[in-house]
């Protein structure tokens, strides 16, 4: 191996541990606060992955993202519960043998599927091929923000409208109750005055 | 002269040269009500009502015109007579249904100026999705539309039906639309990374994945039966319908229902072709077992909006009889002939119950013994819509069933037609079961009716006038619609009838 395989190499070694560190931590810790920034630590590790991969887009996106939002949200959730410990006794019943045999044959096939593939993508055809394609002078962000604003305009505005809907939906239940009711109560007195026009023939 | 010839070619060549027009001018509806009540500071509801309903029908009025005529347009999305019958009617259910829930909005107090801006949020989404054919166009559209909705159900916070109807709406189409992105991706990967969906079906190589395809088509049927509620996926209707809010659940019932329906026959037809066979035989099980489990629990039920529930599962199967019975000559016809009429049915229906569970406050069936005493317009108009429902001649939901059932036995669907056949039986005995109910004279009259005519003397004399206006006018609309389209059969289906794709 050459010296940039090698240094690339040991970059993946030293982001891996920590993803694996982070994702133990998360699922055994007892303090749920300690799992919640182990979560934070995975995210990071990914996303210093995809910075790795040579993928800038999606590593700044994941950083922004997952660690950025997500993760700060469910810290803020967990905080908020102050339930420090959680009493969870070591019990191995029948749930935990079946997640057990479920997730190790999810992990034999992935490890397969990426066996096999790896054997297939490193054959020496496939290695020219993207060589041509010349990966590493494209600019992601570029391209990405060209393509939102002409084909995908309509999706890109859309989801605009979602968020504000969905800001106004989730501050709707949220809300105090008593302006509630003095709206109600100043509607009904400008009633009084509106709805003479409005006034249709009694059906009654 | 000449100046305004040529200002109204222009005009013409604007109206007709921009797909979007109607939804932009809902988009500017949303936003002016969001501003005007930020300056009104919560007084002056009527206004904000006046907006939404003028421009829902500025946009219906583009949209006819545009129906008109015809363009053609560019990549997003395409302009053929499916779509736009589709937004048209999508239109047409939220303009009814915002006239049915103006009172109800205001006689139970909660706060008003949301309301409908998750209503034209919907009908935006519904609108997208009804003429969006790329991938993430129908994502994003069909999250809105669910995302409004699920708002929409969860709007009287302080009951907790309400609550828990829109957290289960909430769970079961996160679900759903995760089973639809997982398929997405599929198509995407084995498209070679094509988004639209004219392109996916060029690319994808149909003989040589036929497992990957099938699978693809088991995850689309997942996501998008859920909207539809048909059999295995339709158990969130039932609890949803029964917490929500009623004007809401008008409002559901044919919206959604509506969008769902273009994104199924899209999807189906367009990414399918060479597995016709199968999806076939699954939507034909799926549409028996619909109709008998939804005409048969409907027997049982005690409330009313439950059963109307379980009615409009029963009436998805129907309709997915006229999807499958599509041909060249005669396009989606019956199918969107059927969904037109029962727009008007359901929300005819729901413009009765609303008002009715305003004065009394009850859903239950038997609160509505003796109603031909009290109230005789309302009864007589609910009567004229579940027979309408029911399929009674020469009401107009006899000719759109009989439309249904003959096309499908033309195609050759001999099982799902009479099974369709015999609910229908079932369902004409529940609809008169209340409707006897409704009309005979009871001596000793049910508590919640002898209040019925104390609370409308109590209303103060100006709600009941607003009450009579928007709501009477919808419920004359549906109404006379649910009777008279029977007879207006012939031209409704010369428009639909060019729609195969």
């Amino acid at each position: 191996m050459n010296l940039s395989e090698l240094i690339h190499e040991f970059i993946l070694a030293l982001i891996e541990p920590g993803i694996l560190v982070g994702s133990i931590g998360t699922v055994s810790f007892i303090n749920t606060a300690n799992s919640a920034f182990s979560l934070g630590l995975v995210f990071t590790c990914i996303s210093l992955l995809y910075f790795a991969l040579n993928a800038d887009f999606i590593a700044a996106a994941q950083l922004l993202v997952y660690v950025g939002a997500i993760n700060v949200l469910i810290v803020f959730a967990v905080m908020i519960i102050d339930q420090s410990v959680s009493s969870d006794s070591e019990k191995h019943g029948i749930g935990y043998f079946t997640a057990l045999g479920a997730c190790s044959i999810l992990f034999l096939t992935i490890v397969c599927i990426f066996h096999k593939l790896n054997d297939f993508y490193s054959s020496s055809i496939h290695q020219s091929e993207y060589l041509k394609l010349n990966l590493f002078e494209q600019n992601d962000v570029q391209n990405i923000g060209y393509q939102l604003l002409n084909k995908f305009l309509v999706p890109f505005e859309l989801a605009s409208l979602l968020l504000l809907v969905a800001l106004v939906g989730a501050i709707n239940p949220a809300r105090d109750e008593d302006e509630g009711k003095d709206i109600a109560e100043n509607k009904k007195k400008s009633f009084v005055s509106s709805t003479s026009p409005r006034d249709k023939s009694s059906f009654f | 002269m000449n100046d305004i010839n040529s200002f109204l070619s222009r005009l013409n060549s604007i109206i007709n040269f921009s797909t979007i027009l109607p939804k932009i001018i809902l988009i500017v509806g949303l936003i002016t009500i969001v501003i005007t009540d930020l300056v009104n500071k919560g007084k002056n509801a009527n206004f904000l009502y006046k907006i939404f309903l003028i421009s829902t029908l500025v946009s219906m009025g583009i949209l006819f015109y545009q129906l008109i005529s015809v363009i053609a347009f560019e990549d997003l999305y395409t302009n053929n007579t499916f779509n736009n019958l589709f937004r048209f009617f999508i239109l047409i259910c939220s303009f009814i249904s915002v006239l049915l829930s103006v009172d109800y909005v205001l006689c139970s107090k909660i706060s008003l100026v949301e309301f409908p801006l998750f209503k034209i949020s919907a009908g935006l989404g519904g609108m997208i999705l009804s003429c969006a054919t790329n991938l993430i166009t129908i994502y994003v559209s069909l999250e809105f539309l669910a995302l409004s909705s699920c708002f929409l159900s969860g709007y009287t916070k302080r009951d907790i039906r309400s609550n828990e109807a829109s957290m289960k709406f909430l769970l079961m189409s996160g679900a759903s639309s995760s089973s639809l992105l997982n398929d997405f991706s599929l198509l995407y990967g084995f498209s070679d990374g094509q988004v639209q969906l004219d392109n996916i079906i060029d690319k994808i190589l149909f003989s040589q994945y036929i497992p990957i395809i099938c699978i693809s088509a088991a995850f689309i049927l997942a996501g998008t039966a859920f909207k539809l509620s048909l059999f295995p996926f339709h158990q969130w209707t039932p609890d949803v319908y029964e917490g929500s809010p009623t004007p809401v659940v008008a409002f559901f019932s044919v919206t959604s229902k509506v969008a769902a329906l273009c994104l199924f026959t899209r999807l189906f037809r367009l990414i399918f072709p060479y597995l016709s066979n199968e999806w076939h035989i699954v939507v034909e099980l799926l549409a028996i077992s619909s109709m008998i489990l939804g005409n048969l629990i409907v027997v049982t039920q005690r409330s009313f909006k439950r059963m109307l529930a379980y009615s409009s599962i029963s009436q998805i199967g129907y309709v997915m009889i006229g999807i499958l019975a599509a041909d060249l000559e005669n396009g989606y016809a019956s199918m969107i002939t059927y969904r037109f009429i029962y727009i008007f049915m359901n929300l005819g229906t729901f413009a009765r119950i609303t008002p009715f569970s305003l004065r009394t406050g009850s859903d239950n069936i038997k609160d509505y013994a003796g109603l031909y005493m009290k109230d005789p317009v309302l009864t007589f108009s609910l009567v004229l819509c579940l027979l309408s429902l029911g399929g009674i001649p020469p009401l107009s939901g006899f000719f759109g069933k009989l439309y249904l059932f003959w096309h499908g036995w033309k195609a050759g669907l001999y099982l799902s037609v009479t099974v369709a056949l015999v609910t229908s039986v079932i369902s004409i005995f529940y609809y008169l079961k209340i409707i006897k109910l409704m009309l005979t004279k009871t001596t000793n009259l049910v508590d919640t009716l002898k209040t019925y005519e104390n609370q409308k003397s109590l209303v103060s004399s100006i709600i009941s006038t607003k009450l009579k206006s928007s709501v009477e006018m919808a419920m004359i609309l549906c109404a006379l619609a649910s009777t008279l389209s029977g007879l207006f059969m012939d031209p409704i289906i010369k428009i639909t009838r060019n729609t195969f794709f």
